[in-house]
């Protein structure tokens, strides 16, 4: 019972992953992204090492298919897993096991992959992948966002009698340094998809001036200061 | 304007970080804790590049010592940085810059570093390392957790016009897999180090049941049926539900 969009964005390399589920912690398992590398989410029952496993073999050269090949080799539970891998060129691969449970299945895209189980239909990863593709032009996290937001709208996880909250949500983007461009997390919430927009626009306001404190600490304001700027800001915006 | 504690677990070898503060989403900057490496954490004004050079060279098997002269050597800006590292075996640096906001400073114990900026006083680290060690056997996180919350009762954090509340926290463990053991955030919320202990706990409800799911599928229940019983154990023992 999770749905998840992991997608490459062809104008500037960067990687990323947006996932929602019933879970809790769910940004716990997001741990398979990497600059310049690619991106792999490992979900259904999920089999915690093939993350790691998946960035060494991208980094060495393997390409998607091949890689997914190895995890169905090292693996005697393959079929009980949801696997999604990317590059770093946007190529794809993926895997729903046949013993995945509730309506689970996962839709490939040039450069994305829209991928769920527990799902109340394939309605939820089409809709993904519609989100997704919605503002092909706009920076990689916000279209992650909109795909797990469009998944959502279209069901989300449960039985069309029964929608499953999501408790947790995480965004996460890598561009080309050795750390993290976005990393943002819901661990537990009753409306956790909404709870991480609220974040992540809350964080744009501050992006660029966490990036540039650090860059250039000689210049920079007290983040007190920031954010008493910040708010006169947000209220015009408001009124 | 953040505190936090590096620290490994005697008894396990277990690594992990808490830290808590102003800025938002701290725990998605937290890149340096490293299973069988250490971990390296800079914070005040974060040079995101040192914590993955730190707990890389640690890997490699130069001493904390060593890579805190590399990482002032790759910095034109190191007085701007508090930065703490502690290696698999618990040996232990710390750098608190000359730059970094007042009151800031460390204390280094068997195992661990207290570390802070920005804060009500050098009570606040002393509060840190006295609840890290108040529950020694405890598992890890929580007394990460302890530590944390005992520094946050110490004062916590001071800016220019009084108290700053604490806006986002983590707390991040790792033993021997190459994923994390535990790793818990809150990324905005008025009372992050109130809302960590929550998710904490609902965390090691399921930890269990989560990766024996993920280990051995062919026998995991449904997380409804584990919810279910979850309930039943707390409506039991009257515990809210």
């Amino acid at each position: 019972m999770t749905y998840t969009v992991i997608g490459h964005c062809p104008r500037t390399g960067r990687v990323g992953i947006g996932i929602a589920t019933f879970s809790i912690t769910v940004g716990m398992y997001c741990n398979g992204v990497k600059s310049r590398t690619g991106v792999t989410i490992s979900q259904a029952f999920v089999n915690q090492g093939n993350n790691a496993l998946v960035l060494r073999l991208l980094e060495q050269g393997y390409k998607p298919d091949a890689v997914m090949a190895q995890l169905a080799a090292n693996d005697p539970d393959h079929e009980y897993r949801q696997i999604g891998i990317i590059d770093r060129e946007g190529r794809v691969a993926a895997h729903t096991g046949p013993k995945t449970r509730g309506w689970s299945g996962h839709k490939v895209g040039p450069g994305w992959l829209a991928c769920g189980n527990g799902l109340v239909g394939p309605q939820v990863v089409e809709a993904i992948g519609d989100g997704f593709m919605a503002e092909p032009d706009a920076d990689l996290e916000h279209r992650l966002l909109m795909g797990i937001e469009a998944g959502r709208d279209a069901g989300g996880q449960g039985t069309p009698q029964r929608h499953k909250t999501e408790r947790s949500a995480a965004l996460v983007v890598h561009s080309r340094y050795t750390y993290s461009d976005i990393d943002l997390r819901v661990d537990l919430h009753e409306a956790a998809i909404d709870e991480l927009r609220r974040i992540w626009l809350e964080y744009k306001q501050y992006e660029a001036f966490y990036r540039e404190r650090s860059r250039n600490p000689r210049d920079a304001v007290p983040q007190e200061v920031f954010v008493a700027r910040l708010q006169p800001k947000t209220a015009e915006a408001v009124a | 304007m953040t505190y936090s504690i590096i620290a490994r677990c005697p008894r396990t070898g277990r690594l992990g970080l808490g830290i808590t503060t102003y800025s938002i989403a701290v725990g998605g900057r937290s890149e340096g804790v490293r299973a069988n490496a250490g971990i390296c954490k800079t914070q005040a004004f974060t040079n995101r590049c040192n914590d993955p050079i730190g707990v890389g060279l640690l890997e490699q098997g130069y001493t904390p010592a060593y890579a805190m002269r590399v990482l002032a050597d790759n910095d034109p800006d190191h007085e701007f940085r508090q930065i703490a590292i502690l290696d698999r075996d618990g040996n232990a640096v710390a750098h608190t810059g000359s730059g970094t906001r007042s009151w800031s400073g460390h204390r280094i114990g068997d195992g661990f570093v207290a570390f802070g900026n920005v804060l009500a006083g050098p009570q606040v680290v002393e509060a840190i390392a006295d609840g890290f060690q108040a529950a020694t056997d405890e598992p890890l996180e929580f007394r990460l957790l302890a530590a944390l919350e005992a520094g946050r009762d110490a004062g916590g954090q001071v800016g220019g016009e009084g108290h700053l509340p604490e806006r986002s926290a983590a707390i991040r463990v790792v033993a021997l897999p190459d994923y994390p053991d535990v790793d818990v955030r809150v990324d905005l919320h008025p009372q992050a180090m109130t809302e960590l202990r929550r998710v904490l706990e609902e965390f090691k409800q399921y930890e269990v049941f989560y990766r024996e799911r993920g280990r051995n599928p062919r026998e995991a229940v449904t997380q409804d049926e584990f919810v279910a019983q979850l309930e039943a154990r707390r409506r039991a023992a009257q515990l809210p539900v």
